[in-house]
């Protein structure tokens, strides 16, 4: 399989490496004006600056740009070669979403995946395998945190200008917390409250974002993304009928998350008076992360064989991007009615 | 791969007391030698895990112990041949399940803190693997705790009991002789004259990817090391097996096994060695194992949580999956490992 790589960034770099190990991927190119040819290490597969992007005998297509390319480069890319993974968010807004859609929508036998890595974590697929009939019983709620310190050059990257970006936290960083929350909850999330703050990096998008939604049957989860944990911070709650889970931490390239773990708390029985309140609890660790094999694996896997992808895919890029959208319309109606008080 | 750490709190006393494991060790160690004297008997030179020769470590009660110099695991030097060793277990065996007598709380409380964590292991670890109602083999010498256990749960589609000493020397086929998605050695591996012929036996039972759900109680943790051959829970034949957690993990890697979780989610290792000291409080132990035993309940809390996720206690707990060829004629070779064990 000859691929095109638009974009050797932070996610660039993954991917690339992903795929240079995958079987099926013969040649890869890297389409990126930014990158140093002298410097990069890549070789011949580093497209010289100012030649024309090799379409011809393309049969995939990643995308790991900067939002403010994203929107145009998937419809593109959907255009020429119809098999794109493109790295959320899905665009910089609903309409740079919508954009997508019709692209795709006008591409038969299209496969598009987008990048929600963070389901395919194994503390969350543990999570998910012992939620419901897994013996933890219906969920009750939902909580997730997540969240980075910033940094030194916060202010001025990309991520944090309007423009460039379309959202702060929220969409950089919490949009994997909100595919989380689907996964758990279903697809009908809707927004009932939500306020959005930026109180220290002053980027004019938001640094801390609270959320309060509900599911279609009433479930309740919260969100907290953010730009001011200064100890980076992943972490999610599932209270159960008959239990919970927290899973926290990453097994990131950094490790600046934490260890990866699920702790798995069963409800005591009534008459068991001395664990009221004290559950028994289990921790367990895990020390590999194959969510980047598994991801790009189940995208070339949906190539070849020619069917939609099993996740990452433009529905479940709609649900989150649909609660984004909402987010910003409440807080923007918060903030104009705190103006006119 | 991953490791586990309990939250739960079970007193010694609820579940093995050291009183009970007196007169429990005085039986076996009794049985053991009237075993040993209707000869003839088998002396093990080479370490089950590396083939190493197995150099002087110590005797219990006069029942030599000696120590593979790759994994620190212990091995019971002489044992008695096959037949009469399997002969021994059972007869232990129903000595460890009599009726309780006085002790029925006992019981129950075993069944609650010991029996049911294992089930629930077994059905969490099974759920994440997505393995609906498969069904299983429980190797054991009869009568076994789990059993019932493990039908009423609903969650296996069959399970069957097979002697653990059949599995380890090639039993032919007779009732529950068929394949099994999943084996539970719950301290089988511990008992078993010949550790690396069960888990062939086991390879034999499984499918590719079928999983291996095993307990032990290895040397490397806390009391073990600590109280060595002065552990009144070291004795032959419940524990003439004593892997150290990486020669336990190193076993099965060899035997053609990927590990999945390697975890040691004891809870007791402070409270055995407080318990010794109590017993005797003349017991060889540091001026800081000392410190360490007499510190606040709190402190002791803190240590045994800090063994847990160390892989630090000697209560472990393997599942491992086999990979393609595992259990083939000769198969002792290193095999790609799933993960590393790691702390």
């Amino acid at each position: 399989m000859n691929v095109l790589l638009f974009g050797y960034g932070y996610m660039g770099k993954i991917r690339y490496r992903v795929l240079r190990q995958h079987p099926a991927v013969r040649a890869i190119t890297v389409v990126d004006p930014a990158v140093d040819p002298a410097t990069s290490g890549l070789g011949d597969a580093l497209l010289p600056p100012g030649a024309a992007i090799p379409w011809d005998g393309v049969e995939a297509a990643f995308v790991c740009t900067p939002n403010y390319v994203t929107a145009a480069l998937c419809a593109e890319a959907l255009r020429r070669c119809g098999r794109v993974f493109c790295e959320k968010p899905p665009g910089r807004n609903w309409e740079e979403f919508c954009q997508i859609a019709e692209a795709a929508a006008a591409t038969p036998g299209h496969t598009l995946v987008f990048g929600f890595n963070h389901r395919l974590h194994p503390s969350i697929q543990a999570a998910k395998a012992l939620v419901g009939e897994g013996g933890l019983g219906e969920i009750l709620y939902l909580k997730g945190t997540y969240g980075k310190s910033g940094g030194l050059n916060f202010r001025r990257n990309w991520r944090s200008q309007l423009a460039l970006a379309g959202g702060g936290i929220l969409l950089d960083q919490g949009i994997h917390m909100l595919d989380l929350f689907h996964l758990f909850l279903g697809p009908s999330l809707s927004v009932v409250e939500a306020v959005l703050n930026d109180g220290f990096w002053g980027c004019g998008v938001e640094d801390n974002a609270f959320l309060l939604l509900r599911s279609d049957t009433g479930t309740p989860a919260f969100l907290h993304s953010s730009a001011t944990l200064w100890k980076h911070t992943f972490g999610v709650e599932i209270g159960c009928a008959n239990g919970y889970v927290v899973a926290s931490g990453l097994l990131s390239q950094t490790g600046s998350y934490g260890r990866e773990q699920l702790v798995i708390g069963k409800r005591q029985f009534e008459d068991e008076a001395m664990a009221l309140g004290n559950p028994r609890e289990e921790i367990i660790y895990f020390d590999r992360d194959e969510s980047w094999e598994k991801e790009v694996q189940e995208f070339l896997a949906a190539v070849a064989e020619r069917r939609p992808a099993r996740h990452g895919t433009l529905e479940e890029a709609q649900r989150v991007m649909q609660v984004v959208r909402d987010t910003y319309a409440v807080a923007e109606r918060r903030a104009y009615k705190r103006g006119a008080s | 791969m991953r490791a586990i750490e309990s939250g739960v709190s079970i007193p010694l006393s609820s579940v093995k007391p050291l009183d009970g494991q007196v007169r429990y060790r005085a039986f076996c160690v009794q049985a053991m030698r009237q075993a040993l004297a209707r000869g003839p008997t088998v002396r093990r030179d080479r370490s089950p895990v590396s083939g190493a020769a197995l150099e002087p470590f110590g005797s219990v009660e006069g029942l030599e112990y000696r120590r593979c110099p790759d994994t620190d695991s212990l091995f019971l030097a002489e044992l008695p041949e096959a037949a009469t060793w399997a002969r021994l277990l059972r007869e232990v065996a129903q000595q460890r399940f009599a009726p309780a007598g006085d002790d029925s709380q006992l019981t129950q409380l075993r069944a609650d803190h010991v029996y049911a964590p294992k089930l629930e292991w077994i059905q969490d670890t099974l759920r994440m693997h997505g393995l609906q109602r498969p069904s299983l083999l429980e190797a054991a010498t009869p009568p076994s705790a789990m059993s019932r256990l493990l039908e009423d749960s609903g969650r296996f589609s069959a399970v069957t009991v097979v002697d653990e000493m059949a599995l380890a020397h090639g039993a032919p086929a007779g009732p529950g002789a068929g394949p099994a998605e999943v084996v539970m050695l719950l301290e089988s591996l511990d008992r078993v004259d010949d550790p690396r012929g069960l888990l062939e036996g086991v390879a034999r039972r499984l499918p590719e990817g079928g999983l291996v759900f095993a307990t032990a109680l290895v040397s490397s943790g806390f009391d073990m090391a600590v109280l060595g051959l002065d552990n009144l829970y070291l004795c032959p034949p419940d524990r003439t097996n004593c892997f150290s957690l990486s020669g336990l993990a190193r076993l099965l890697i060899e035997a053609g096994f990927g590990l999945i979780e390697v975890s040691t989610p004891g809870v007791l290792d402070v409270e055995v060695v407080q318990a010794h000291l109590h017993r005797d409080p003349t017991i060889r132990l540091s001026l800081f194992e000392r410190q360490l035993i007499g510190s606040t309940d709190a402190a002791r809390e803190q240590l045994q949580a800090f063994l847990q996720r160390g892989g630090l206690s000697s209560f472990a707990r393997v599942v491992a999956k086999k990979l393609a060829a595992a259990g083939d004629a000769g198969t002792h070779s290193k095999r790609n490992q799933e993960g590393k064990v790691t702390r």
